[in-house]
C-alpha cells in the first residue's frame, strides 16, 4: 500500500512520466513520421518543424484509393486485399476460438470425467510452447500432408473454382492461418475462462434445471451471459494476437491470403525502406483492433453474478 | 391425488453410504418437513426427489410412477434455493418467467402469470429490478415468486429462510404459512430449524445419521418422542436429561440417580417395571417443571438455581442437579434468587423414560 506522502513524491511522477513516454512515444514517433516524407526521415532531423504530407497514405492505401495519386507510378501494395484478409483470419479464429474455448472450460470445469486434470494442466502447457517452434512441423504439415488432390473430386472442384496448379493444401489459405491462430490462442482461452465459469455458483445451474432447462439451454441461457466479461477479455486477447501475428503467417500465406503486418514488411527491401510507407501502414494497423477493443471492454463489468446468491 | 413415496432410497457417495434405506410417504397437498442437525442427509434426500442427485439405490414414486431415472424438468416440481439461486443477469419478471418462457408458453399468459404471481409476494413494484438491487428478504421472495409460476405440482423447499436474519425470517415463516394453505400443494420442506418444522409442517420427518428417526405431527413428536435423540432435537429450550435406575421403594417405582428421586406413576410405572434394564434416562421438558415450594418430594426435583436468563415474560432457569444440568422454563414474576435451592413440582404428564444404552423410549 502506497501512503499518501509517497504519491506526493517527485521520483513518483518522474517513474510515471518516464512510463508514459516510453509506451506513449513510439506511437507519436510513428504518427509523426508517416506525414513526413522519407528524406525528412532518414535527414534524422527529428524536429518538430517539416511539411507535413499524406503522401505516404496515399501509396500505402493506392489499390483502394478513388483517384491515382501524381508520386505513385506504380501500385505494388495490395493495402485493401491485405486488410480484408486480416479481418477475415483475425475474426473468424477468434469466433471460433470463443466458441470452442468457451465449451471446453465449461466441460473442464463442470464435467467429471477420466483424464479432467491431465487435460487442464497440458492445455497451460501447451501454452508455453513459443510459436516459433511450431512453425517448421505446421509449415510441412500445411504443405504435405493435409492437402486434397488435385485430380480428387473436392479437390478438383476447388481447383477449378480458385485456381491454382498443384494439389489444393491448407498452406496459402485463409483456413490454414485460421486453425493455427486458433490451436495457438485456444489454451489460454480455456484457461481464462475456467476462472470465469468455476464463479457461476452451481445452483444457478441446478435451478435453471429444475426450471425447465436442458443442459445445452442451461449453458446458453444461465452460463454463457454470466461470463460475458470473461468472453470479452477473451476476445480481445485473441483479436490482437491474430491480428498482429506476424511468423506464421509470414510462412503459411500466400501472395492471395497475405495479412497486414507481412505487408509492412514488404516495403522493406534490399534497395530501400520506404519508412515513410511503414509508419503510415503501421498507423492504419492499429485502428481495427482499437475499435475492437473499445467496443469488446464494455462486455467487461465486475460484479455480473452480484444477487444471485445469498450476499 | 399427487402422492410421492420414497422407497428404501440409499445415496453413497464413493463407498461412504450417506442415506440408509429411507421410507417415506408423502399424501397429496400434504406440508412435509425433513429436519434434521448438519449432515443428516435431509438436504440429500430433497436433492434426490428433485433430481439433482443420482438415486444410488430405492426408488421414488411420484403419482405411482418411478421419476428416478427422469431430469429435473420432467419431474413437475418446482424449487426454492438455500441461496435464492437467481439469474443475475435477468431482472425479476424475468427470473420469474424464466420457466414459463422456457416451455414457450404464450406471451400473455407469461404477463398474465408473472403479474398474479408478483402481487402473491408482494413484488409487483420490483419487477424491472436485478437481483443485485434487492434485498435479501426481496430476493428470497423472488425465488418463491419463480417456483410458484411454474404451477407444479410439487413444491421443494431446500433451508430457503436460513440466510435471512432473525426477524425477517419470522415474517417469512408467516408467509411461507399463509402461502401453503392458498396454493395447496405437495411442499416438502427442509430445514435444521425445528420451530421452522413444528410451525410450518403438517408432518416433521426427523433424520439423523442417514435414518428417519420418527414422523408425525408436530404434536406427536413433541409429546411422544420415540427416542432421545427425537426428544432433545424436539422443542426450545432442550429437554432435560437425567441419568437415574429403576427402583422399588414403598410401594411405588421410582426413578433414583444423583440428587433426585422421582416417582412413577400410571402407565409409566408399568412400563418401567417391566423394562430388562435398570438403566434409565428420565427426561423432562423445562415447560414441565413448575415452581412450587410445597411440592410432595416424589414429584418433584431440588434444583440449586445458577443462572437466569430472562427472555421476556418468560424466564429460562439453568439449575443443578447433582452433576446434571437441568433447565426450567418459568415465568419471569417468579422470585427467584441465584444460588437458592428450590423445589420444582414435575407435570406427571411430562415425564419421558429411555433406555440408556438403546435411548430408545419406553
Amino acid at each position: 500500500m502506497a501512503s499518501p506522502n509517497t504519491k506526493a513524491n517527485p521520483a513518483f511522477y518522474a517513474v510515471i512520466a518516464l512510463l508514459v513516454f516510453m509506451s506513449v512515444g513510439p506511437v507519436i514517433l510513428m504518427f509523426m513520421n508517416s506525414f513526413k516524407l522519407d528524406v525528412d526521415i532518414i535527414s534524422g532531423s527529428s524536429g518538430l518543424i517539416f511539411l507535413p504530407t499524406i503522401q505516404n497514405y496515399e501509396k500505402a492505401l493506392c489499390d483502394v484509393l478513388w483517384y491515382e495519386p501524381d508520386h505513385v507510378d506504380f501500385c505494388s501494395l495490395k493495402f485493401g486485399g491485405a486488410f480484408i484478409n486480416s479481418l477475415i483470419i483475425a475474426l473468424i479464429s477468434t469466433v471460433l476460438t470463443l466458441v470452442i474455448g468457451c465449451m471446453a472450460a465449461y466441460a473442464l470445469v463442470r464435467f467429471r470425467f477420466m483424464g479432467r486434470d491431465t487435460v487442464s494442466l497440458s492445455t497451460l502447457m501447451v501454452r508455453m510452447v513459443p510459436p516459433a517452434v511450431l512453425l517448421v512441423p505446421v509449415f510441412g504439415l500445411w504443405n504435405n500432408e493435409f492437402c486434397l488432390d488435385r485430380d480428387g473430386l473436392i479437390g478438383g472442384a476447388i481447383r477449378d473454382t480458385f485456381g491454382g496448379r498443384g494439389d489444393v493444401c491448407l498452406a496459402g489459405t485463409h483456413s490454414g492461418i485460421i486453425l493455427i491462430y486458433v490451436a495457438m490462442n485456444l489454451p489460454f482461452v480455456i484457461w481464462i475462462l475456467q476462472s470465469f465459469i468455476v464463479q457461476v455458483p452451481r445452483s444457478l445451474e441446478e435451478a435453471a434445471r429444475v426450471d425447465g432447462a436442458g443442459p445445452f439451454q442451461v449453458f446458453f441461457k444461465v452460463v454463457l451471459p454470466l461470463i460475458k466479461p470473461g468472453l470479452a477479455a477473451a476476445a480481445i486477447f485473441t483479436f490482437r494476437i491474430a491480428w498482429n501475428e506476424y511468423l506464421l503467417a509470414s510462412a503459411l500465406s500466400d501472395r492471395d491470403t497475405r495479412t497486414m503486418p507481412i505487408l509492412i514488411v514488404n516495403n522493406m527491401s534490399e534497395f530501400n525502406v520506404e519508412w515513410g510507407v511503414i509508419m503510415a501502414t503501421g498507423m492504419l494497423l492499429a485502428i481495427p483492433p482499437i475499435i475492437f477493443t473499445l467496443f469488446a471492454s464494455r462486455q467487461i463489468i465486475t460484479g455480473m453474478t452480484a444477487g444471485a446468491v445469498k450476499g | 391425488m399427487l402422492t410421492i413415496r420414497l422407497e428404501n432410497l440409499i445415496k453413497r457417495y464413493g463407498d461412504v453410504q450417506v442415506l440408509h434405506g429411507i421410507d417415506l410417504e408423502m399424501a397429496d397437498n400434504e406440508f412435509t418437513v425433513l429436519v434434521g442437525p448438519s449432515g443428516c442427509g435431509k438436504s440429500t434426500t430433497l436433492r434426490m426427489i428433485a433430481g439433482l442427485e443420482e438415486v444410488s439405490e430405492g426408488e421414488i414414486f411420484v403419482d405411482g410412477k418411478p421419476v428416478s431415472h427422469l431430469e429435473p424438468k420432467d419431474r413437475d416440481l418446482a424449487m426454492v434455493f438455500q441461496d435464492y439461486a437467481l439469474y443475475p443477469h435477468m431482472n425479476v419478471a424475468q427470473n420469474i418467467s424464466f420457466a414459463l418462457r422456457l416451455a414457450r408458453r404464450p406471451k400473455a399468459e407469461i404477463e398474465k402469470k408473472v403479474r398474479e404471481v408478483a402481487d402473491t409476494v408482494g413484488l409487483t413494484e420490483f419487477l424491472a429490478r436485478k437481483p443485485g438491487a434487492l434485498s435479501g428478504g426481496q430476493r428470497q421472495r423472488v425465488a418463491m415468486a419463480r417456483a410458484l409460476a411454474k404451477d407444479s405440482g410439487i413444491f421443494l423447499f431446500d433451508e430457503p429462510l436460513s440466510n435471512l436474519d432473525a426477524k425477517l425470517r419470522g415474517q417469512m415463516r408467516a408467509e411461507l404459512a399463509l402461502m401453503s394453505q392458498r396454493v395447496q400443494k405437495n411442499m416438502i420442506y427442509v430445514t435444521h430449524d425445528q420451530i421452522e418444522a413444528m410451525t410450518l409442517a403438517d408432518r416433521i420427518v426427523v433424520m439423523h445419521g442417514g435414518y428417519i428417526q420418527q414422523q408425525g405431527t408436530p404434536e406427536e413428536l413433541f409429546k411422544r418422542p420415540v427416542n432421545k435423540f427425537v426428544a432433545g432435537f424436539m422443542g426450545m429450550p432442550p429437554m432435560n436429561f437425567l441419568d437415574g435406575e429403576i427402583v422399588e421403594h414403598d410401594g411405588g417405582v421410582f426413578v433414583k440417580g444423583d440428587g433426585f428421586d422421582v416417582q412413577l406413576i400410571g402407565e409409566k410405572a408399568a412400563k418401567a417395571q417391566k423394562h430388562n434394564s435398570k438403566q434409565i434416562t428420565l427426561g423432562i421438558r423445562p415447560s414441565d417443571l413448575a415452581f412450587e415450594a410445597d411440592a410432595e418430594p416424589a414429584r418433584a426435583l431440588k434444583l440449586d438455581v445458577e443462572v437466569s436468563e430472562y427472555v421476556g415474560a418468560q424466564s429460562v432457569l439453568l439449575c443443578k442437579c447433582g452433576p446434571a444440568r437441568v433447565m426450567v422454563e418459568v415465568n419471569s414474576q417468579t422470585p427467584v434468587a441465584l444460588g437458592q435451592t428450590l423445589t420444582f413440582a414435575i407435570d406427571p404428564g411430562g415425564v419421558h423414560l429411555f433406555d440408556r444404552n438403546t435411548e430408545v423410549a419406553l
